[in-house]
């Protein structure tokens, strides 16, 4: 392929590339999407030969001055766009950067053009990866890095003064084209995609070693919390049940110390509600205090431990990546200890719940430690004891009209002694006489619990948790209602649980008089499978999430603790490597170690000063890579070997005219220099004479003395060349 | 100014002189022009010193003619020290040397040391006597003779110091045609005599200046450093070009490049001047049973050596 149509090709395949970017992150409306969608297929099939689709698109359709008018109407319909229908810059930018790109497609006629085209791709792709923090961007972006390169090579390449198109034309329509050296080969094909690959992987050399100073500009803003239900001050009962089917992922939780014990499951408290009225459950102890920060940031909450006792069960440590949701709450496995992530502040309130302040609008992560709370001995075996005041205040209200339940609670517990066993006894009553299903419309109903228990006998995870709730508390035991996720999900490439919105729960928290609040589940284990398909497309999905997640971690939320962490697993790393004896390597690594060590050093006490000694080494590298390219000490010889397209064409004339005498018998020698050999054929062939010392002479200056030859002189010396092709050697 | 015009003005006004020998002038001029100085060679009576005279009429240059005898002393070339009485001091009084253009004839006439003290003289473009340094004129050309002929009471240049020569050149006799010409013309006056000048001592300077500024490809300097070297590794050859004749070939080449009107340098320039450039700068090897003075034997030797190395394309 010549390089004039691979050029435009590439360049339309760049705009097409830019376009599917916006197109997936923003959303564009249908229409301007169809539009732009179908100039790029008008501009590909102009290019792919259809030279009568091209003259009918560029000269039936309008005029220069119709375009520029277009382009003026395209502009007040921005202002039109921004202020009153999208409302915002963004979108509107986004809308106007379209009607830019297909006008310009329509106008690709100089190179100017093409520049324009080129930076109206490049603020789209920019745009597209600022709309979006989503996987499918970075093909997208490669896509576009590898086109991009391709482009301006190829536009580097054609590059020549730009002269009038006659005598452009004059030139380029003789009978044989002047463009021999001027293909795509293979050679160029592999240098081009090369070049693109040594692009990408110094770009990703230099996004994660060069300091984060902050996020992007878009982050904040932009995407639409997750809405989630069962996590607010008052909730219905029957409100988890609609999104029970709702796969969309809410969290993801990476448990460090390896896979999950107790059967795959891991409980994640979200709130608990003290309060039931017959309907709904509400949350009287919201009062949210702020946690205390310990010396290093991590939130420390002490209500949890105020029962505590010399045995306390395992730790859990999560880290968990929470999607935006449309609830501050922070979710962890039950028994909260610490918190810590980049939060100005958490609260927590009085049953243990933890709060940001506010909703989060972006996806943020946090890592928890808990520790379970497993029921004491002394509880196993004693008779029941007197609660605390403040306990039997809050969790022994019952709603109005609860005899029949009251009178069941009875007598499922009444052959039990201990609070142990009777909450037990109660737990495995509703497991076993009951059917988990949530086909359950039982929101309408005036008496929702009365209908699961007795009526119904049907229901799913909100009427099992009320139920023993209310039970336990007609029978003087205080509980509530806990709401959450609970995750099944886990995904061994990762070694995370995947949460999403179907796994919202709810369960129960009895207190013990010894051991505290602890987690009861009345609800049976969901037999229902969660799709379907086999369990290779499960892995893959599974697979997939987890590339998904790096993605998300390494690039979109990439930030300067995880250029820290990696500084430090970089030190690790070398000290096990120097402990394997690879000694050389290490000493050959541990300058750069060293100073990345002493960045990380100073960056995590985040002082001013700590800042400028990053900024200062950054800056001088950064200085030393301009004087580099400024300097270019490497390439002198490169530029003066540089020639000009007219150079190449007049050096393509003099091989062919030496060719041609070397046929007609008169060979070049090797240790001839040009104007011997001008003589030598005059001598010898007297007629070509004046052609070939007039090739020669053009040859000469564009060759040595780097004086291009005008377009006039090479159509002159053309002429000369076809003439010397067709005269007779005596 | 125009130098292609001026220079060939100069061509054509020297050859009314010298008749039938345009190469001859041309490389004359390629030696002033390269800042150089000329070793003319050959018989006796082929018109070296009348070439060396019309170059200095048709510049406008102050012209010296030193005759080189046996007896010939250094302060003969360079000047003296005299007392002067009314100062009651030694005054320098400059010797020929202080020309713009200086005509050694015969100069392996002479004994070694004088020829040093004159070859010093065209190196450093300066004299240094009694502790005291004498600037010479500028431009200053040395347009040395030497008769191949004869070698009875000569004393050869050592090859150290006729490295110092731009180029030799041989100026041989004229075709009958032009000997004819020579014949003819009026023999009262000394035929240079009637040239005009044509050319400024500053003109002259702007035109070395401008020689500096002609551009040489790389891929010409790569060929000429092959040349170069390939004279050093010949079998041929027991002493091959030094830096400073590769120096010299480069310059010759630009002022060549300029005297034919042009403002680069071609493969040609190089290969035309090779022969006359680099032949006395190097040794013919014993092996070859010649005489290491015959000129003609090496000039055929880097002629052929040049014709070997393949020209940039």
């Amino acid at each position: 392929m010549p390089f004039d149509q691979a050029l435009r090709f590439a360049s339309i395949w760049l705009a097409s590339t830019s376009f599917i970017g916006l197109t997936l992150g923003a959303g564009l409306p249908e229409w301007l999407a169809v539009l732009t969608g179908a100039a790029l297929i008008v501009a590909l099939l102009r290019n792919a030969g259809g030279k009568s689709v091209g003259r009918l698109a560029t000269h039936t359709l309008m005029s220069t001055t119709g375009w520029n008018l277009l382009v003026i109407v395209g502009f007040l319909g921005f202002w039109v766009d921004m202020l009153w229908v999208s409302g915002e810059l963004l979108p509107a930018g986004v809308h106007f950067l379209m009607i830019l790109m297909i006008i310009k497609l329509f106008n690709l006629k100089l190179r100017r053009d093409y520049l324009h085209l080129y930076a109206i791709s490049l603020v789209a792709i920019l745009a597209s990866g600022s709309l979006t923090t989503d996987l499918w961007y970075l093909p997208i972006f490669l896509l576009y890095l590898f086109v991009g390169v391709w482009t301006l090579l190829l536009f580097q390449l054609t590059k020549h003064p730009e002269e009038p198109r006659i005598l452009t034309m004059s030139v380029a329509m003789r009978p044989q084209p002047l463009a021999p050296v001027s293909q795509v080969t293979p050679q160029f094909f592999w240098l081009a995609n090369g070049l693109a690959l040594a692009t990408f992987g110094l770009t990703l050399v230099i996004f994660f070693t060069i300091p984060r100073v902050g996020a992007g500009f878009y982050q904040k803003g932009f995407g639409e919390n997750i809405r989630t239900s069962g996590f607010s001050e008052t909730v219905n009962l029957g409100e988890i049940g609609p999104i029970k089917r709702d796969p969309s992922v809410v969290m993801r939780v990476e448990l460090s110390d390896g896979p999950p014990q107790e059967a795959g499951r891991l409980y994640l408290r979200g709130v608990a509600f003290d309060q039931y009225d017959g309907k709904a459950w509400t949350n009287r102890l919201n009062y949210r205090r702020a946690v205390s920060e310990d010396a290093v940031g991590t939130f420390v909450l002490r209500s949890s431990r105020s029962l505590a006792t010399p045995r306390l069960g395992d730790t859990i440590r999560q880290n968990i990546l929470l999607e935006p949701l449309d609830t501050p709450v922070l979710f962890a496995a039950p028994l909260v200890e610490r918190v810590s992530g980049k939060f100005p502040s958490v609260q927590s309130d009085l049953t243990g719940s933890v709060y940001l302040p506010f909703p989060s609008s972006s996806r943020i992560e946090y890592s928890v430690l808990s520790r379970s709370n497993p029921v004491l001995p002394e509880d196993l075996g004693a008779e029941p004891s007197v609660y605390p005041e403040s306990v039997i205040r809050h969790f022994l209200q019952i709603p109005s009209q609860p005899e029949r339940i009251a009178v069941l609670a009875k007598e499922i517990t009444h052959t039990q002694r201990t609070i142990y066993d009777k909450a037990t006894a109660i737990h495995s009553f509703l497991t076993h006489n009951f059917r988990y299903s949530l086909d359950a419309p039982l929101t309408e109903q005036d008496q929702p619990l009365e209908e699961f228990l007795f009526t119904r006998k049907t229901g799913y995870c909100e009427h099992y948790a009320t139920a023993m709730v209310i039970m336990l508390r007609t029978i003087g035991i205080p509980a509530r209602l806990v709401t959450g996720f609970l995750a099944t999900e886990w995904n061994e490439y990762g070694n995370y649980y995947v949460v999403r919105q179907q796994d919202a729960h709810a369960w129960v928290e009895v207190h013990l008089p010894h051991s505290g609040w602890i987690t009861m589940d009345p609800t049976p284990p969901s037999i229902e499978s969660i799709g379907s398909g086999s369990p290779a497309w499960h892995a893959l999905g599974r697979m997939l999430d987890t590339i998904r997640l790096q993605w998300g971690r390494f690039f979109v939320q990439y930030s300067a603790a995880d250029q820290l962490a990696v500084v430090r697993e970089l030190r690790a790393g070398s000290t096990s490597a120097r402990n394997k004896a690879f000694d050389s390597i290490s000493t050959l690594f541990s300058p750069f170690i060293a100073m990345f060590g002493g960045m990380a050093g100073y960056a995590s006490k985040g002082t001013i000063q700590s800042l400028a000694e990053v900024l200062v080494p950054t800056l001088i590298g950064l200085a030393v890579l301009l004087w580099l390219g400024i300097r270019r000490p490497w390439s002198k010889g490169m530029i003066s070997k540089r020639t000009t397209r007219d150079e190449q064409v007049i050096m393509q004339l003099y091989g062919r005219m030496i060719g041609h005498l070397a046929r007609k018998g008169l060979a070049k020698l090797a240790a001839t220099p040009p104007l011997e050999f001008v003589r030598l054929t005059q001598e010898r062939w007297s007629n070509a004479g004046s052609a070939v010392a007039s090739i020669t002479d053009l040859y000469c200056r564009a060759r040595f003395g780097q004086i291009p030859p005008t377009r006039e002189e090479l159509a002159l010396a053309e002429d000369h060349l076809r003439n010397l092709m067709t005269l007779e050697k005596p | 100014m125009n130098p292609t015009g001026i220079i060939q003005a100069i061509q054509d006004n020297i050859a009314r002189v010298i008749k039938g020998k345009p190469q001859v002038i041309e490389m004359s001029l390629v030696a002033l022009l390269a800042r150089g100085h000329l070793l003319l060679e050959d018989v006796p009576g082929v018109g070296k010193t009348t070439l060396a005279h019309s170059l200095a009429k048709s510049l406008d240059c102050s012209f010296k003619r030193i005759q080189f005898t046996s007896d010939l002393l250094p302060s003969d070339i360079v000047g003296v020290s005299i007392f002067n009485r009314q100062k009651q001091a030694f005054e320098f009084v400059p010797g020929p040397i202080f020309a713009n253009i200086v005509l050694a004839d015969e100069i392996n006439r002479t004994t070694p040391k004088t020829q040093s003290s004159l070859l010093e003289a065209m190196s450093e473009a300066q004299i240094s006597f009694d502790n005291k340094t004498y600037p010479l004129n500028q431009p200053f050309m040395v347009i040395a003779t030497q008769n191949p002929a004869e070698y009875h009471g000569t004393f050869p240049l050592p090859e150290s110091q006729l490295d110092r020569f731009l180029m030799r050149l041989r100026i041989g006799y004229p075709s009958p045609e032009e000997e004819k010409k020579v014949l003819d013309r009026p023999q009262s006056l000394h035929p240079a005599e009637e040239l005009r000048p044509l050319l400024a001592t500053h003109d002259v300077l702007l035109l070395q200046e401008q020689v500096d500024r002609v551009l040489m490809e790389e891929s010409i300097t790569d060929y000429l450093l092959a040349i170069v070297q390939r004279t050093r590794q010949s079998d041929l050859l027991s002493l091959g070009v030094s830096t400073r004749g590769a120096l010299a070939l480069s310059r010759a080449a630009k002022a060549l490049s300029l005297v034919r009107g042009r403002t680069y340098c071609l493969p040609d320039d190089i290969k035309e001047l090779a022969p006359i450039v680099l032949s006395h700068r190097i040794m013919v090897a014993r092996t070859q049973g010649l005489h290491q003075r015959n000129f003609e034997q090496a000039e055929r030797i880097i002629q052929d050596l040049v014709d070997s190395i393949p020209v940039p394309v």
